[in-house]
């Protein structure tokens, strides 16, 4: 049974493989077998599609032009004669349209932070409100998150379902919630040890930047309170995850959400499969299709996600196309949850550049980096099209060991990166240095690529 | 007998240098020369500084990316024709400069490939070799020292 750990307790219980000494929050359907979640999954779905189809007018009309009706839903795979969801629909009934309640009933408005036109604006009613912490509950107890916990905010609060999001859900589980928000990063040093904080929750590039400060200012991270991270807002690549792990002395955990169906928590990473993050399978229920066709790739594959909230009230949506590229297995995971895993999203369909002609993803950028000694995570990409051919040049950050007196060999340096990258994404980039904490650090979602071609 | 260098990499945008010259003087560090040149996007500034170590923990502690290296040091009598003297002694006993380029008063800094070999080459010919003490005097000072 796992018992409240010390942070030297925690950082053990991981290097020796101790999972059992972390929280599962709901083993009932954490740890269930596959027929009880296939069942709790279908008996929801019918439910589900028979809440909509009564409610909301948009959808009735998309099923009943499909000729489906909530009783053609009898088995989970029957799913796949419903339509699909995508942003445009929020966007077409933007603000109210997809509402299933009356807004009397509504509690809670959150907003998608939104790239382009109109927000993406979704609603909770209380059950909603509920689902949503337990999904949060589950997540960062996965994370060995316990109720005597000390939880930091560092997200901004507002519009955007990260903040509140983990707010409610960490305090649901009984956690002192320090609401700091973003920015004023030395304040939030000096309430980490001030109020005596284990848990921060940022991004993870929001996270270096606090160790970095921290770091400057003689902070002792290792004798710091902090034992947790939680991360989110923005997609954490592996070598980040692992240098903030080593540096602040933490435990680090990134979960998945998105707004249209519900927000962060849909899925959350456990430490015993530190690529892959359990889905919360009793209350989404998961697809993975071809992005070109729509069409069921055979599971385990890589494909497109498409989730169908289950029991969400409010706003509930129906196959709610991701765009985030991911695989799903199912099999049994060694913390001893057997709900299936999905794959960390590393790409999205929608966020693949073409070069010249050449599928490249921002991804790519992030694990060639990764290799390399002397620069740091942080890059941004930036696309051309002044001379009427496509450029593609990757600003990358130096670390201060890797200056050199001589320009031949910073060039060198700079040409070797360049040719790394040429390696794996096939076509040819210009590579810049920048100075160390040259790019801009992000409390929200960071923006890595600047496309700007006509 | 050679000087300390600070090379820093900076981008090439407004600012950036003035940033390392005003914590410079904050920490009461005098530049004594510098060059600065550029590819482009960014550039190396080399700094020759009085007390190099205080430097050092000027830039680190900005987290700037930067590199310490030693280069030599050489005094001119301030009449036409000596540094063409002085560069005439060094190639004559086969040192190649990598760069060089002018401090306050009459000293120029020479980077090359060894050191040690360069000094040792200098020691026996008409040219005068200064240290980094020499350096962090006043300019009035070392007037007075070149007219005795």
């Amino acid at each position: 049974m796992a018992s409240q750990l010390t942070k030297q307790e925690a950082l053990e219980a991981l290097r020796n493989k101790d999972y059992e000494r972390f929280p599962i929050h709901n083993p009932d359907i954490e740890c269930a077998s596959r027929e009880r979640i296939r069942a709790i999954q279908l008996e929801k779905l019918i439910q589900q599609v028979k809440w909509i189809y009564e409610r909301v007018v948009w959808y009735r009309e998309k099923m009943d032009a499909a000729g489906v009706t909530p009783g053609d839903i009898r088995t989970l795979e029957d799913v796949r004669k419903l339509p699909f969801t995508d942003k445009g629909a929020l966007r077409e009934t933007f603000p109210y349209g997809l509402f299933a309640v009356p807004l009397d009933e509504v509690v809670e408005l959150h907003a998608s932070s939104g790239t382009t036109g109109k927000p993406i604006v979704v609603g909770y009613n209380r059950s909603d409100m509920d689902m949503w912490a337990d999904c949060i509950m589950r997540m960062v107890q996965m994370a060995g998150v316990v109720p005597s916990d000390r939880a930091q905010m560092a997200f901004g609060y507002g519009m955007f379902t990260g903040g509140f999001g983990l707010h409610y859900g960490l305090q649901r589980l009984g956690c002192m919630m320090i609401p700091a928000g973003s920015g004023n990063t030395e304040r939030h040093i000096a309430m980490i040890e001030d109020y005596g904080t284990t848990v921060l929750v940022a991004t993870p590039s929001y996270a270096l930047h606090v160790c970095e400060v921290g770091e400057k200012l003689g902070y002792d991270w290792e004798r710091s309170p902090l034992r947790v991270g939680l991360f989110g807002g923005e997609p954490c690549p592996p070598g980040l995850k692992a240098e903030i792990e080593s540096r602040m002395h933490i435990i680090c955990t990134d979960n998945y959400g998105l707004t249209e169906v519900m927000g962060p928590g849909v899925s959350g990473e456990c430490l015993a499969s530190r690529d892959m993050q359990h889905i919360a399978e009793d209350h989404f229920l998961w697809e993975v299709v071809d992005p070109e066709t729509g069409e069921p790739v055979p599971e385990g594959q890589e494909g497109e996600l498409v989730l169908t909230p289950l029991g969400k009230q409010a706003i509930p949506v129906l196959r709610y196309r991701t765009h985030d590229l991911t695989r799903v297995i199912t099999e049994p995971c060694a913390c001893g949850r057997t709900t299936a895993r999905m794959q960390k999203v590393r790409s999205r369909s929608d966020d693949m550049l073409i070069i010249r002609g050449t599928n490249v993803f921002p991804s790519q950028v992030e694990d060639v980096l990764a290799t390399i000694e002397g620069v740091t995570p942080h890059y941004r990409i930036v696309v051309e099209n002044e001379t009427g051919l496509d450029t593609m040049t990757v600003y990358v950050e130096l670390k201060p060991e890797a200056m050199s007196d001589s320009f031949a060999e910073m060039d060198a340096f700079r040409q070797a990166i360049a040719d790394k990258l040429k390696g794996v994404l096939l076509v040819g980039v210009q590579v810049r240095l920048v100075e160390p904490g040259g790019i801009q650090r992000t409390t929200g979602k960071a923006k890595h690529v600047e496309d700007k071609r006509r | 007998m050679s000087v300390r260098q600070m090379s820093v990499f900076l981008e090439s945008k407004p600012g950036h240098m003035k940033r390392v010259l005003d914590a410079f003087e904050s920490a009461r560090v005098s530049v004594r020369g510098y060059s600065a040149s550029d590819t482009g996007d960014y550039g190396i500034v080399r700094f020759i500084v009085d007390d190099p170590d205080r430097a050092a923990a000027v830039l680190s502690d900005m987290g700037t990316a930067w590199k310490a290296t030693d280069v030599l040091c050489v005094a001119l009598e301030d009449k036409p024709g000596e540094l063409a003297r002085v560069m005439g002694i060094v190639s004559d006993v086969g040192i190649n400069v990598l760069y060089s380029y002018s401090l306050i008063s009459t000293f120029i800094a020479l980077s090359v490939k060894d050191l040690d070999e360069a000094e040792c080459l200098l020691s026996k010919q008409p040219v005068v070799l200064v240290d980094q003490a020499a350096l962090a005097r006043p300019v009035r000072e070392l007037r007075t020292k070149g007219a005795e």
